[in-house]
């Protein structure tokens, strides 16, 4: 058995199965490709334990049912999602379900590795859960009360009107808290402010 | 032999006498009246014997006695000889009759004047049938010059007689430039070199081509420009002439309508498509992504390999730089179709493989296809193939039913849908697109192609009555059946296009 670390990808697109493959297996990876969830569900009994590379949007069944069905059968393999298309209530429901990432195609090859390594860290246990926590807590830390309300708000999945609404402030006013927040976090995109939150245990 | 005198001139007085509609009578020198025949009795209600002897001046209104009008009359054929005029003369009842009267004056052999014999005629009728015909004519060229046809008339050498006002601003050519001659210089070659010729054929086997029918040919202005025009050509035979009219209708400005709406519904078909891709753009973008992402990761690993080039690595590498190159292309093709598809592209029918018109649209439409879990089959028959379409607008119609079929299917647990294709009736090749959804209502199904009309919740209900507009202007029909074992199918039927050596 190889020492090296394996990653299963679950896609219905056969140029992102090879194409995403290729990078794993020349960064040192072993690499299995299953081209819908059926197939890898079928299988996951007995494959071999690894990183779960999941496409959101495929036939028959999408990648957070096999996600949901993964945890029902109490596989434990740490899930990375891909999407083609970033949407937020995707991502949400995804890091909500316990994924460890969520990447958007086209995605860097750093983002993929930093996301696949993160799995083998949770895999390894090197750091616990609540150790996580607390380094996200540091970080949220930054935040004024209001800010992070509103992160509270954006990782319920509810959106600027409604976190308006319920914190009794303007939209506008929404608006400038989250560019604030962002900020303060050092994130780019909203999936990127949602990842430290929910490692927070915010939104639940 | 001298005929007897008193025969002749007994001869002479029936000859007088029987003239019923002229009046005929003699005066003296004087101006009285001398000899008065049946006519003049008939014609002025006065017998012999109240006339005789009376001044004929007493035929004339007070007016014209006044001006000496009676004398003057025989004075000026005493002068002259003889005087012919008209004028108004009273009967005895009063009433008046235009008069054409002819005044002789008579000499005795010494050459003294021994009276004037009078000859007078009632043309009150005829100087009316005369008015009444002037009025007609008038009439009937004040209608020919309002009618908005140009019309034209010819005798049977070809030669115009007469040019209407419309046919005038029409052509450019006055009535003097055109009257006299040949009617084919209103036309363009090669119809102005042969128009004698159909003129000469038709006064021979008397076979009409296109009189009474009515035909769209080409005319040509004084400015040398052409213009379609509607032309409709009648005979008429008066006496022995024979006349040819043709009535002329402008069509560029009928044309110019037609070419309107056709840019309206080309416009139509356009916005349909473009709004239909708008819908679709999560799924291309979707579909797009896919290459991109892959290129992005045989470059990001390639570059990684470089870092420390091994020679047992080049082969691969060469491998990920193919497959970015192939993915590349794969991006371009799907912004190709796209482009070529929303692009406002001219009405253009052309010879079209079906297999590969459908193989293209499907790049498009089955991306919605493999989104909603659908297996597809093709069954494309080589034999129904090539047909004469306008290949983008087929399209439209291709993708449009294949997203119905995946939309319906949507909810069903079997999903499979079938593009066929095999040669119709003559002339035809039929399209099929068949689905295992729910089926359609048989209540709407009459009503399907109908612009507004859906069956999906938020369906404009503008794709199958576009697609229909499209079918149609293409020469075939679309319809609907129910498919065997549940579901829909969608057919048309497109024109086969005629090669050479097809049988």
């Amino acid at each position: 058995m190889s020492d090296r670390k394996l990653v299963h990808i679950v896609d219905d697109e056969e140029a992102i199965r090879r194409s995403v493959g290729f990078m794993l297996k020349t960064a040192g990876y072993q690499v299995e490709t299953w081209s819908s969830g059926q197939d890898f569900l079928k299988e996951v009994k007995h494959v071999a334990h690894g990183c779960v590379l999941l496409d959101v949007r495929m036939p028959e069944i999408d990648g957070l049912a096999v996600q949901g069905q993964l945890t029902e059968r109490g596989v434990t393999m740490p899930v990375v999602i891909m999407t083609g298309h970033g949407d937020v209530s995707t991502a949400i429901r995804a890091m909500k379900a316990g994924a460890v990432d969520f990447l958007e195609k086209p995605f860097e090859k750093a983002a993929l590795i930093g996301a696949i390594e993160e799995s083998f860290d949770r895999i390894a246990s090197t750091r616990s859960a609540s150790a996580r926590a607390a380094d996200a807590e540091t970080i949220l830390g930054a935040l004024t009360a209001r800010e992070r309300d509103v992160l509270e708000g954006l990782a319920k999945g509810l959106p600027n009107k409604t976190i308006a609404y319920d914190l009794g402030i303007s939209p506008r006013t929404v608006e400038v808290h989250r560019a604030n927040l962002m900020t303060k976090l050092d994130v780019r995109s909203l999936s990127d402010a949602l990842r430290i939150a929910f490692a927070a245990g915010l939104g639940t | 032999m001298m005929p007897d005198t008193a025969q002749l001139a007994e001869e002479l007085s029936l000859l007088i006498d029987g003239a019923r509609h002229y009046a005929i009578y003699m005066l003296d020198p004087l101006g009285n009246v001398t000899i008065w025949n049946h006519g003049a009795e008939r014609l002025t209600g006065w017998r012999e014997e109240e006339v005789r002897g009376e001044h004929y001046s007493r035929f004339f209104p007070a007016d014209a006695i006044a001006e000496g009008e009676p004398s003057a009359i025989l004075a000026r054929a005493a002068a002259a000889g003889q005087l012919e005029e008209e004028g108004w003369l009273f009967r005895k009842d009063g009433s008046e009759f235009l008069a054409s009267i002819t005044v002789t004056a008579l000499y005795n052999p010494d050459g003294s004047l021994r009276g004037f014999a009078k000859v007078v005629c009632d043309v009150t009728e005829r100087r009316a049938d005369e008015e009444r015909l002037r009025a007609r004519e008038n009439l009937l060229s004040s209608v020919l010059s309002t009618i908005p046809d140009a019309m034209v008339v010819i005798d049977e050498n070809g030669l115009m007689v007469s040019f209407s006002a419309a046919a005038q601003a029409l052509f450019g050519y006055s009535e003097q430039e055109t009257i006299g001659r040949n009617v084919s210089m209103l036309m363009p070659s090669p119809d102005r070199e042969r128009h004698d010729g159909y003129i000469r054929r038709y006064l021979e086997t008397g076979e009409k081509r296109i009189i009474g029918t009515g035909r769209i040919v080409i005319g040509e202005r004084k400015d040398g420009t052409t213009f379609p025009m509607e032309l409709a050509i009648g005979e008429a035979i008066t006496g022995r002439e024979r006349l040819f009219t043709g009535f002329v209708r402008d069509l560029t400005e009928r044309r110019r309508t037609e070419e309107r709406l056709e840019a309206l519904q080309s416009e139509l078909i356009h916005v349909a498509r473009v709004s239909a891709m708008g819908t679709m753009a999560s799924t291309i973008a979707h579909e797009l992504n896919q290459p991109i992402a892959a290129i992005a990761n045989y470059a990001e690993a390639v570059r990684d390999m470089l870092a420390s080039p091994a020679p047992d690595d080049f082969p691969l590498m060469r491998e990920a730089l193919d497959e970015t190159a192939k993915e590349a292309l794969r991006a371009g093709h799907i912004v190709r179709r796209l482009r070529d598809f929303v692009t406002r592209g001219e009405v253009e029918k052309t010879i079209e493989p079906l297999p590969g018109l459908i193989n293209e649209a499907s790049v498009l439409g089955l991306m919605a296809a493999r989104e909603h879990g659908v297996e597809t089959t093709f069954d494309l028959d080589p034999y129904a193939s090539p047909v004469f379409v306008d290949r983008v607008q087929i399209q439209q119609v291709v993708i449009n039913l294949i997203r119905n079929a995946c939309e319906a299917m949507s909810n069903c647990p079997e999903r499979r849908l079938t593009v066929t294709t095999r040669p119709d009736h003559p002339g035809f090749v039929r399209v099929s697109v068949s689905d295992t959804g729910p089926g359609i209502d048989p209540a709407v199904a009459d009503q399907l192609f109908n612009a507004f009309v859906s069956t999906k919740n938020e369906g404009m209900g503008l794709g199958l009555s576009i697609c229909r507009t499209i079918v149609e202007a293409n020469g075939g029909r679309i319809w609907t059946e129910p498919r065997e074992g549940g579901g829909s199918v969608f057919n048309f039927t497109l024109q086969r296009a005629q090669t050479e050596g097809a049988s």
